[in-house]
């Protein structure tokens, strides 16, 4: 992994929601999932909206008329401004295969957080 | 117009007296007595609904009789298939006496299938249901449904409740059972228990009440998809007859919009909605917007699948019908075909033949 390794703070900083940093003047959300930490520009390709903002929470998963099946709890952020869903895990949009929210790379060790600020493809 | 034509919306004037035929008592004396169903909202049309000039030299009405229509219309325009939507049956079909209701639309069935159908083999028929009783509908459709010739179950646009709900399901799946599409089609907008013609109550006249026909339309079709109709049915086919065109393109980037944002909400849906309706939705042409730069038409039709979704309709005999040439005209001449007759060949499975 190439790029700045920079130091965002420790897992057990980050509440559940998320937490928003500054990083050289980038704003950045980082959200906890399970054992599990990412790293998103807090800038909605939308319409430009704080994404990291939104709500971190599951999803309905794909399911027959009229029922609902929950799940990926706490793995979907969900912009404020119109919900767009986006997948913690890879950034990708949950309705559209050509948006998705900037993520950056994120390594944990002993408990501190650090990102990569060249971001993933 | 020199290719193909195949005509998605004719109606009939059927005699009563013919239809009484297929009823039993006490329907048949009750029918033949001038009840005949929940009757029409007023709204005075000036000109009448049924053209002045359709009628052959006898004065008896082109529509009344097979022949006729097949002679003065099939023959004059050179139609290639014709479907009969019969328009007293969406009338009937929102009576609040049910079982009259039902009865009567069997009659009329019985009567076009026997007395019209064999007449002459251009001839199709959409069979008339009623949505207020949604077993009997599908029952009729297992009925009938399969019949040569007949291609399509017919209800009314105007409905007390939005088509998608669940309440109608057992009708499409005697559709999708039986393989015929379902059709609706304007004019009983507060008839019988419909409930006012729009959303914000009742027109005050026959101007307000056709100007504002494409809102049930678009009430049954944002139902039809919010509810998974085409998940729970995925062979089934809706058509929107005479619900105008151009209103398409800008509610599919709605639902499209209002889906990237609420898919949660809708999880059965997993494509963008417009993908659905493009495969599952048709419609008919007439009455065709008339934009002063016809131009403008062409490019709202391009903003949706037109060549696979859109059938010409001439609505015969009604006064805002439009003929096979008048309408060719506002459809590009590279999908013209496609809409003139190839959708609806496929649709309705209709064999090529020579005209």
């Amino acid at each position: 992994m190439t790029g700045e390794r920079i130091h965002v703070g420790r897992v057990d900083e980050i509440p559940h929601g998320g937490r928003i940093v500054d990083v050289r003047g980038m704003s950045i959300g980082l959200f906890r999932f399970g054992e599990e930490v990412s790293a998103v520009l807090n800038i909605c390709p939308h319409e430009l909206a704080p994404v990291c903002k939104g709500i971190q929470r599951g999803t309905s998963l794909p399911s027959a008329p009229g029922e609902y099946i929950w799940g990926r709890e706490d793995e979907i952020l969900a912009c404020p401004w119109h919900q767009w869903e986006f997948d913690l895990r890879t950034g990708q949009s949950l309705t559209d295969p050509k948006v998705r929210v900037r993520t950056f790379p994120v390594e944990i060790e002993h408990g501190d957080v650090f990102i990569r600020l060249r971001s993933r493809g | 117009m020199h290719g193909s034509i195949i005509d998605t919306d004719i109606h009939v004037n059927y005699i009563p007296e013919q239809v009484a035929g297929y009823l039993s008592e006490p329907y048949r004396s009750r029918f033949l007595g001038g009840n005949r169903g929940p009757g029409v909202q007023g709204y005075w049309n000036p000109g009448g609904v049924i053209r002045a000039d359709a009628v052959t030299d006898d004065g008896d009405r082109i529509a009344s009789h097979p022949e006729t229509l097949a002679r003065h219309f099939f023959d004059a325009e050179r139609i290639e298939y014709g479907l009969i939507n019969p328009e007293g049956a969406i009338h009937i079909g929102v009576s609040p006496d049910l079982d009259y209701s039902a009865a009567l639309l069997s009659a009329i069935n019985d009567h076009m299938i026997h007395d019209w159908l064999p007449v002459d083999s251009r001839l199709r028929l959409s069979i008339g249901i009623g949505p207020n009783d949604p077993v009997a509908a599908a029952k009729e459709i297992r009925r009938v449904g399969g019949e040569p010739g007949v291609v399509q179950a017919l209800m009314g646009s105007g409905a007390r409740i939005a088509y998608g709900q669940r309440f109608y399901h057992p009708i499409y799946e005697a559709a999708q059972e039986v393989g015929i599409p379902v059709a609706i089609h304007p004019g009983n907008e507060g008839v019988g228990i419909t409930g006012p013609t729009s959303a914000a109550g009742y027109a005050s006249n026959y101007f307000e009440w056709h100007s504002g026909l494409v809102t049930s339309y678009i009430t049954h079709l944002i139902s039809l998809i919010n509810e998974g109709v085409f998940v729970r049915y995925p062979d089934l086919k809706f058509v929107l007859v005479e619900g105008g065109v151009s209103w398409l393109p800008p509610l599919m980037w709605r639902m499209d919009k209002n889906w990237k944002a609420l898919r949660m909400t809708v999880p059965w849906l997993t494509e963008p909605p417009s993908q659905t309706i493009a495969r599952h939705v048709r419609l008919t042409t007439q009455p065709i917007e008339e934009p002063d730069n016809p131009r403008h038409l062409a490019q709202m039709l391009e903003m949706f699948d037109y060549d696979q979704m859109l059938m010409f309709s001439s609505d015969f005999p009604h006064w805002d019908g439009d003929t096979p040439d008048f309408a060719a005209r506002f459809i590009p001449k590279e999908h013209r075909q496609r809409v003139m007759s190839e959708t609806a060949r496929e649709l309705y499975r209709l064999p090529e033949r020579l005209v």
